[in-house]
């Protein structure tokens, strides 16, 4: 992880943040976070262009939500069409959504997400990637209505917590070197080893020899193992 | 139907067992077996002669004679065992934590957050079989 400069001012929340290694960390992080504010789950939305068709599901790429219940929302709802999608490209204020302020909105030609997805309550911290990429952390629950001095530190510590997030694991790592895990997984690669057979011979899970191949993917900014294997050699980062 | 799933608790603690039982017992969206161990002993005998294929374990971080998880996960993984392994342990904050790749952990979690949406958070991370509900 690289270290941010320690002379600018930040609150307390390093020590979890810093030691974040992979995805299940960051769920704990945010999970906890909203559990600790009154909400139920979270949600990391990844937005696009606002025209492009959005499943929920497809752009939700980490979150706590109850098993299938993104997928049953799209079979149902157009998420382009609700309110919460529509405002994110109105405004990147963090807002807070309740069920009993819509009589005074009633006026709006969007359809509820808060109705549509069940919950009483929402709250968005639309928040963005070093290199401008969009992205909204959600939270959601049926609790009692969040204060201003909750709202403003949820949104500190979500833009903090989504800051690390991307740049452990969503950045685009092109061009970055590799580990030496990472190298002795590519140099098995290329004896033709599969997965599993790597897991064993490294005394790993499938899964970490997976989660490795990919991160190997982007740094080298190939498409796949051939292609992995062929620039390695190339690049002479094995022989 | 709910995908089952089994998994394989290792802790010297039985109410650990029973707690967990239950926790798993409120996840809707899998069918979770959850069978159970006291050592590293047991935990290697299950591996080589149960015949049941187990899609993930959780390990306390402190199993009695071990000293910790670098000395437990590598026995797993030298028995042929490639599913994901996790680690409990109340404090996650020690600096060896910082190396679970390198002993084999997929992952590690503090025993407070153990509730029902965490556990399947790390069954769809780590299983990924389909979950029926949806």
């Amino acid at each position: 992880m690289i270290a941010l400069n320690e002379h600018f001012r930040r609150y307390d929340f390093e020590s979890d943040l810093e030691k974040a290694l992979n995805r299940v960390d960051f769920f704990r992080i945010f999970h906890t976070m909203a559990l600790r504010y009154g909400f139920e789950h979270f949600g990391v939305l990844q937005l696009t262009n606002e025209h492009e068709t959005s499943l929920l599901a497809q752009r939700l790429t980490l979150h706590d939500l109850p098993a299938g219940l993104a997928e049953a929302y799209d079979k149902r709802h157009r998420f382009n069409d609700s309110d919460l999608f529509k405002s994110f490209y109105v405004s990147t204020i963090s807002t807070v959504w309740r069920d009993g302020d819509r009589a005074a909105d009633q006026g709006s030609p969007h359809e509820s997400f808060l109705d549509q997805i069940g919950f009483d309550m929402a709250l968005s911290v639309p928040v963005h990637s070093v290199a401008g990429t969009r992205f909204v952390i959600l939270f959601l629950g049926d609790g009692d209505d969040i204060g201003r001095t909750e709202h403003f530190e949820i949104c500190y510590e979500a833009a903090c917590a989504f800051d690390y997030f991307h740049r452990q694991v969503l950045a685009n790592k092109a061009g970055m070197g590799l580990t030496p895990r990472e190298t002795e997984i590519l140099r098995w690669i290329s004896y033709g080893k599969t997965a599993s057979e790597i897991a064993l011979i490294v005394s790993v899970s499938e899964h970490t020899v997976n989660s490795h191949t990919a991160t190997i993917l982007k740094k080298l900014d190939v498409v796949n193992r051939t292609q992995m294997v062929a620039k390695a050699i190339r690049e002479q980062i094995i022989q | 139907m709910a995908a089952h799933v089994n998994i394989l608790l290792v802790d010297d603690d039985p109410a650990e067992n029973v707690i967990l039982s239950a926790l798993m017992r409120k996840v809707t969206s899998y069918a979770i077996t959850l069978h159970y161990v006291e050592t590293i002993d047991g935990a290697l005998d299950f591996i080589r002669s149960s015949g049941i294929a187990l899609d993930m374990i959780l390990m306390d971080n402190r199993l009695q004679p071990q000293a910790d998880f670098r000395e437990t996960v590598p026995e797993l993984r030298r028995a042929g065992y490639i599913g994901p392994v996790g680690v409990i342990s109340s404090s996650i904050s020690d600096a060896y934590f910082q190396k679970i790749d390198d002993y084999g952990v997929d992952f590690r979690i503090d025993k407070a957050e153990l509730d029902p949406t965490a556990i399947e958070f790390l069954l769809r991370e780590y299983v990924r079989r389909e979950a029926s509900a949806g």
